[in-house]
């Protein structure tokens, strides 16, 4: 065996300096060369703990073995075989939790950059029209997919592979759910969404656009339409902190930056009609992946001092590691021990400030961090004058409120059994319609499930297996 | 075809497209448009989303009437959305027309039903509920419409004096119809107790005197409330407005909401958010041309 490498091929990235200029994607990918050289450090171990830890259990192996024999056409049809979207994965899974963080040479050097690899192998498809040769045969039945996220796209995709009628309905304008509405540019390049969602509507998935199920389409005119329905409905509905000066002008759910920024282009305005303020001491709260995003436009949209204030400390923030670490080195500055208790505001309804109050770690909770817990009497302001909220999101009521046949989990969300069958026949659901603020590669395991669900509850005659 | 616009080739029209526009007045203007899937299912109160071009925003807008597959809307130039949408022809296609959006009040005998409009948006609605209201057995539908002056009036067509039992036209001048605002005309009604609820839609200072004026009342006042909105589908939280000191969002829990209840400052100060923007916005499409 050759000698090993203990060092990654580093990743090309536009440095922070000039991507903060731009909403152009941050890692540059690999070349050839560079992806055969990474992946020749894989050591092919018989375990493959890479595939156990990944919730799709894509067979990572062979896909890098491929890689670096410079097959990469293999490689992009066997990562086809587990993920309808690996360019997406590759570039928004939290490897270093999934299949990064199981990898052997992880143990004692750097991991293979499995994520990377991915997502090279599935650009160098798409621009060399590499496709996945399929032969559908059309059987009988019609499902329909509700919400063309990441759940409903790998559902969709399944189901039509089986040979069902898929329509899809999508809310919005544009197909993609939070890959459009969510996440930025510059993380995700919206022309590697919109190309999934095109090779979608070759396969012969019918995507309606501005099709809001429970708002223009009622939940039983799907019943009677179609055999069978998928749910991937997302939780698109932001949380609110219910604290004095929501009301005021240059607050925002981070829902709402997003989708100003991210579906409407804002980042583009006059030259598209949506516009957004960021002016320039602007803070947000929350520390996840949202927050990052949303801290990481804002510097991009022009604001000279950005912070994440956060309620644990940094170990804790439950981002992604790249996605932190370039939110660092773009300038974002993190507060950490911090839980905000008052938004200020002048007489012309602006924000001017927050009142936070100091945070100390406690006992492990639920979630097996530490809990935080309020400082008595430590309450300070900070001069801010763009807020946004990035707390989480659930799922919206616009759907559950006009559907209450459905049966909910006790946080809110959508109930389902262990095939991801919901009370009502014929109905499966998952994502984070189900799961709660998830991640895209779990969303798009339970799509992949709810089609094999529905397959089995169509080849059965449209009854479900008790 | 139950969920899709018409996509049988139809030779008379493409969705979304403009099927009538006339001027109403030196800045507002009618649109009827292709929209068959909204036009189906509207009911007053409704309103849609509308984007214009590739580039646009996502404006919530009411509807006037729906009729065979095509909703009528009102637009005021204001900026540039409004503007630009103004060169648009006969024939031309709107980017997206969405909904209907948001809840619907219930269509029933509420006894003397008043609608009163001062605004381009609220003209259309007082247009689709007094068509609504006034079939109801039981209802005495009573319209009040307010225009600054002679010049702004609508042609009689578009003003909802022939649906309803009872008309009043003011203008704010005096130079036709009764002088003064619908409040003026109103507070007269609620003085010979023969009004059982207030709807209102347009210009939000106004909403906020009528709400003061029937409070004393015990009159039921409902206001349509046109915040401004980006997906209209309870996502953004823009649109919020609070009622009762309790935060609602006007796309997925209005937009009618109840005028005793609802807090008109905060309303105004967030619809003037974006103004600086709005004029930039303007600027920049003047500045191509876009309009002398």
């Amino acid at each position: 065996m050759a000698k090993i490498n203990k060092t990654r091929v580093p990743m090309q990235e536009q440095p922070a300096e000039e991507r903060i200029k731009n909403f152009h994607s941050v890692p540059l990918g690999y070349t050839k060369e560079e992806a055969i050289a990474e992946a020749q450090r894989c050591l092919q171990c018989k375990e493959a703990t890479c595939e156990q830890n990944c919730p799709v259990n894509m067979n990572i192996e062979a896909i890098i073995k491929e890689i670096a024999e410079g097959n990469f056409k293999d490689a992009f049809l066997i990562a086809k075989r587990d993920n309808p979207i690996p360019a997406i994965a590759g570039r928004v899974c939290p490897q270093e939790d999934q299949c990064e963080g199981a990898c052997v040479m992880g143990k004692k050097f750097d991991a293979i950059n499995i994520g990377k690899l991915e997502a090279f192998v599935a650009d160098w498809a798409r621009e060399n029209g590499i496709e996945e040769e399929l032969h559908i045969e059309d059987v009988p039945g019609k499902v329909a997919v509700v919400g063309s996220g990441p759940a409903g796209i790998a559902c969709a995709a399944d189901l039509r592979k089986f040979g069902y009628q898929v329509t899809m309905f999508e809310a919005l304008h544009i197909a993609g759910g939070v890959l459009q509405y969510g996440i930025p540019a510059f993380r995700l390049p919206k022309d590697v969404v919109d190309y999934e969602l095109s090779n979608l509507k070759k396969i012969g998935v019918d995507v309606h656009l501005n099709r809001i199920v429970g708002q223009n389409v009622s939940f039983s005119e799907l019943k009677k339409e179609f055999d069978a329905i998928f749910l991937g409905t997302g939780a698109g509905a932001p949380i609110f902190l219910n604290i004095e000066g929501e009301k005021l002008k240059a607050v925002y759910s981070a829902n709402e930056f997003l989708i100003r920024v991210n579906l409407m282009k804002a980042y583009r305005f006059p030259e598209f009609d949506t516009p957004i303020i960021v002016r320039d001491k602007v803070g947000v709260i929350g520390a996840g992946n949202v927050a990052m995003d949303a801290a990481r436009c804002a510097i991009r949209l022009g604001a000279k001092e950005v912070y994440i204030l956060y309620r644990r400390t940094k170990e804790y923030s439950p981002a992604r590691a790249e996605e932190l670490q370039h939110a660092l080195e773009e300038g974002v500055v993190f507060k950490e021990l911090v839980s905000p208790t008052r938004i200020l505001g002048n007489d012309e309804g602006w924000v001017t400030g927050i009142e936070l109050v100091k945070m100390e770690l406690g006992e492990p909770d639920s979630s097996g961090r530490p809990r935080p817990v309020k400082i008595k009497g430590s309450e300070f302001t900070m001069e801010l004058n763009t807020i946004i909220n990035a707390l989480g999101t659930r799922p919206n009521r616009l759907f559950l409120d006009k559907t209450p046949e459905l049966e909910l989990a006790t946080w809110g969300g959508l109930k389902v059994d262990e095939n991801l069958m919901t009370n009502i026949d014929g109905t499966a659901a998952g994502g984070d319609a189900v799961s709660g603020g998830a991640t895209v590669i779990l969303a798009l395991g339970d799509g992949r499930k709810a089609a094999k669900s529905i397959n089995e509850y169509l080849s059965n005659g449209g009854k479900a297996k008790k | 075809m139950p969920f899709g616009d018409r996509t049988e080739p139809s030779v008379v029209v493409k969705p979304n497209q403009i099927t009538r526009k006339k001027v109403l007045n030196a800045s507002d203007y009618l649109i009827e448009v292709e929209a068959a899937h909204v036009a189906e299912r509207f009911q007053p109160g409704n309103f849609a989303v509308v984007i214009t071009v590739p580039q646009g925003e996502r404006i919530p807008m009411s509807i006037q009437k729906a009729r065979d597959g095509n909703i009528t809307m009102f637009f005021k130039k204001l900026g540039k959305t409004s503007n630009e949408l103004d060169t648009f022809k006969v024939g031309d296609s709107l980017e997206n027309v969405i909904g209907p959006m948001g809840n619907p009040p219930e269509l029933k005998k509420y006894g003397n039903v008043v609608f009163a409009s001062d605004l381009v948006c609220g003209h259309a609605e007082n247009y689709a509920f007094c068509e609504a209201l006034a079939k109801i057995d039981g209802n005495h539908m009573i319209s009040i419409q307010t225009f600054p002056t002679k010049e702004d009036i609508y042609p009689e067509e578009e003003l909802s004096r022939a649906l309803c039992d009872e008309y009043y036209l003011t203008t704010v001048d005096g130079s036709y119809g009764i002088k003064g605002h619908y409040t003026e005309v109103l507070k007269e009604l609620l003085d010979e107790k023969r009004v059982d609820i207030v709807f209102a839609g347009g210009d939000v200072p106004w909403m906020r005197d009528l709400a003061k004026l029937t409070r004393p009342y015990g009159i039921p006042t409902i206001v349509t409330v046109r915040q401004i909105m980006v997906d209209a589908t309870g996502m953004c939280g823009s649109c919020r407005v609070f009622v009762d000191g309790e935060m609602k969002l006007t796309c997925i829990d209005g937009p009618m909401f109840d005028a005793h209840k609802l807090n008109f400052e905060d309303l105004l100060s967030r619809l003037a958010m974006f103004k600086e923007q709005e004029a930039k916005a303007m600027e920049y499409y003047r500045g191509r041309g876009g309009i002398n």
